[in-house]
């Protein structure tokens, strides 16, 4: 069993090689046919022509594409992803920065969309055939439509403007420390042993998390709920029916299992889509993680970072898929024999 | 095709949503007459003012103004051009490179299907918006640069979903009977699949332009969507965010501009789905 999964990650791993090779040239290749020119961005405006092709020469634009991009990606698997015009900082130290920010508001909106979706769907489906169907319905559609910027907007005009509940900028109240042990605020804060930071970082994450779930929940509910709708024409429910389970037991303790399964596989999916969602809900709420790095990056113009972001982003939507494709053969018992 | 066009305008869904879009189209197409004002002259001396109906509005300008004394409701309703613009180019964009290219590969299989659907896979490993803001960088700020990166983007969600619906319909005996009546390959898919694959082609934009609503909001939020003396909702967003103790009303209408407009191109598309009777199992988003 262990042998096989290992070797299942293995051949999944080996898969995303070809693609991030094609996606890292691909991205590499845009952004040089971009007119901008980066060593004349890193010089100061006053720099002389000589000085730029100077410049040109010592940062290798002056060599053929190809060479350039092998070059790159020597530097890329050596952990060098060159430095940030902007910021003067090495991009790759620069992203390390940001990156669990930026994974700590994912899975806390995961887990979110996660009960929302499964609590919702649950709903969905025992509504089904009364009066409140066509109104749980037309919810449904309502929430799908509403993409997570929206979502984040409107959360923050509700509570953290009219209602002035909840705070929307930034990742703790100005002027509490911000220990940096392990990048992960909520789990520094513990480490540092201040509550008060802790509780303020968890304040601070609930607006940009229930964002992000609230428009990832949808998916998950009405997968939930045709699932269960399948699962309730198998026999076994009727056996369990004719031994007098009552509903709530059928539902809970034998169609929720099976239904589960297809259910997950699409939340994992929905993981790696949630995950580059990140981005604008960074952006509304001010949220120090690496979607707003990235927008900075953008309107800089900053090549160097904007493509190690870029290529950031890929790496952990492709890693959270090939999880996924893992986790679904170990919790498949069909899937595991082959 | 008369006969499920014509139920599509019974559902009631599809003709709230057209009363909506006819309302905001409306809005775009005539917006320098309903417009009290230019959306882009400043009035500096009342800057921030709130609502008419409310404590120190001015009934000059019914919907307040902004940070810099623009007024709000002209500049929602030049917005909608914007907005609308977008989504029409945008969508039909996306919809003819995804199709073309879906109709290719469907019908021709083999080599081009592998290639096209190869394309897709790495195109689709770049997070859509990760993928727009790039462009963008690239492109750089403007009305037709906004249509080009959303067509660039999307044009895979027109592929994916239309491919695996062409190669069913090329499996008919009606496509091979076309051929064998000496119709060349171009007269088959445009007069036998073609027909056959409209109604999902025709759901597939109406959604694609809530999505491109959506997009067009959100470069213009970053700063990265048309210029900067062109109105647009996500611009206004992106000064109320800045000012939004001083003047939330700011902030309100937007929003509310982009959710009546997203949910009446998606209430569409849900429309549509159910008369035309599209398999839509995976869209994505």
């Amino acid at each position: 069993m262990i042998a096989t999964v290992v070797q299942l990650i293995l051949r999944r791993l080996l898969a995303a090689i070809p693609i991030l090779l094609v996606v890292s040239a691909l991205l590499f290749g845009v952004l040089r046919a971009l007119p901008v020119d980066p060593a004349a961005m890193s010089l100061p405006p006053n720099a002389t022509i000589a000085e730029i092709e100077a410049k040109r020469r010592e940062m290798g634009l002056d060599r053929p594409l190809p060479e350039q991009y092998v070059i790159w990606l020597r530097g890329a698997l050596h952990g060098d992803f060159g430095q940030s015009i902007q910021l003067r900082r090495d991009a790759g130290s620069l992203v390390a920065a940001t990156l669990p920010a930026t994974i700590q508001l994912a899975v806390a909106a995961m887990v979110l969309a996660g009960l929302l979706g499964f609590g919702g769907g649950l709903l969905l489906f025992r509504v089904r055939g009364t009066v409140l169907e066509p109104v749980g319905d037309l919810f449904s559609i309502v929430l799908l439509s509403i993409p997570e910027f929206l979502w984040g907007l409107i959360l923050l005009f509700v509570f953290g403007v009219v209602l002035r509940v909840l705070p929307f900028t930034g990742q703790v109240a100005p002027g509490l420390p911000v220990p940096h042990i392990t990048g992960f605020l909520l789990l520094d804060s513990l480490l540092i042993g201040r509550l008060d930071v802790f509780a303020s970082a968890c304040r601070h994450l609930i607006l940009p998390a229930v964002a992000l779930g609230l428009a990832f929940s949808p998916t998950i509910m009405r997968v939930l709920r045709s699932s269960l709708f399948d699962v309730y024409h198998e026999d076994y429910i009727t056996q369990a029916r004719l031994r007098g389970l009552s509903e709530r037991k059928i539902l809970l303790g034998h169609a929720l299992k099976n239904a589960a399964l297809p259910t997950i596989t699409l939340a994992g999916v929905q993981f790696g889509i949630l995950f580059s969602g990140t981005l604008l809900v960074e952006v509304i709420y001010s949220y120090p993680g690496m979607g707003n790095l990235m927008v900075d990056a953008v309107r800089n113009a900053d090549l160097p970072l904007i493509q190690t972001i870029g290529l950031t982003y890929c790496v952990v939507v492709l890693l959270i898929n090939t999880t996924v494709d893992t986790l679904y053969v170990i919790l498949n018992p069909k899937l595991r024999v082959r | 095709m008369r006969g499920p066009l014509g139920r599509a305008l019974h559902s009631p869904r599809v003709l709230i949503a057209l009363g909506m879009i006819a309302c905001i189209g409306g809005c775009a197409l005539f917006a320098g007459i309903i417009a009290p004002h230019d959306p882009g002259e400043q009035n500096l001396l009342s800057i921030l003012s709130p609502p008419a109906w409310s404590a120190g509005g001015d009934s000059g300008f019914p919907l307040g103004t902004d940070s810099l004394g623009r007024d709000v409701l002209s500049r929602l309703i030049y917005g909608a051009r914007t907005a609308m613009l977008v989504a029409l180019f945008a969508s039909l964009g996306a919809m003819i490179i995804g199709s073309v290219l879906a109709h290719i590969a469907g019908y021709f299989g083999g080599a081009l299907d592998w290639i096209i659907g190869r394309l897709v896979d790495v195109w689709m490993s770049f997070p859509p918006v990760i993928l727009s803001l790039i462009l963008m960088v690239g492109l750089g700020v403007g009305l037709s640069k906004v249509i080009l990166a959303i067509v660039l983007v999307d044009w895979t969600r027109f592929c994916r979903v239309l491919r695996s619906e062409v190669m069913i319909v090329t499996r008919n005996d009606y496509v091979a009977a076309a051929r064998l009546l000496g119709f060349t390959h171009w007269q088959t898919i445009v007069r036998e699949v073609l027909p056959a694959t409209l109604p999902l082609l025709i759901t597939l934009v109406s959604l694609e332009m809530a999505i491109a609503v959506v997009v067009e909001a959100i470069l213009s939020f970053v700063g990265l969507g048309v210029g900067a003396d062109q109105p647009a909702w996500g611009q206004m967003i992106a000064d109320a965010r800045q000012y939004v103790y001083q003047s939330p009303s700011n902030l309100l209408f937007p929003i509310v501009a982009i959710f009546l407009t997203v949910t009446a191109f998606n209430l569409l598309g849900d429309g549509l789905r159910r008369t035309l009777d599209v398999r839509l199992t995976e869209i994505g988003r």
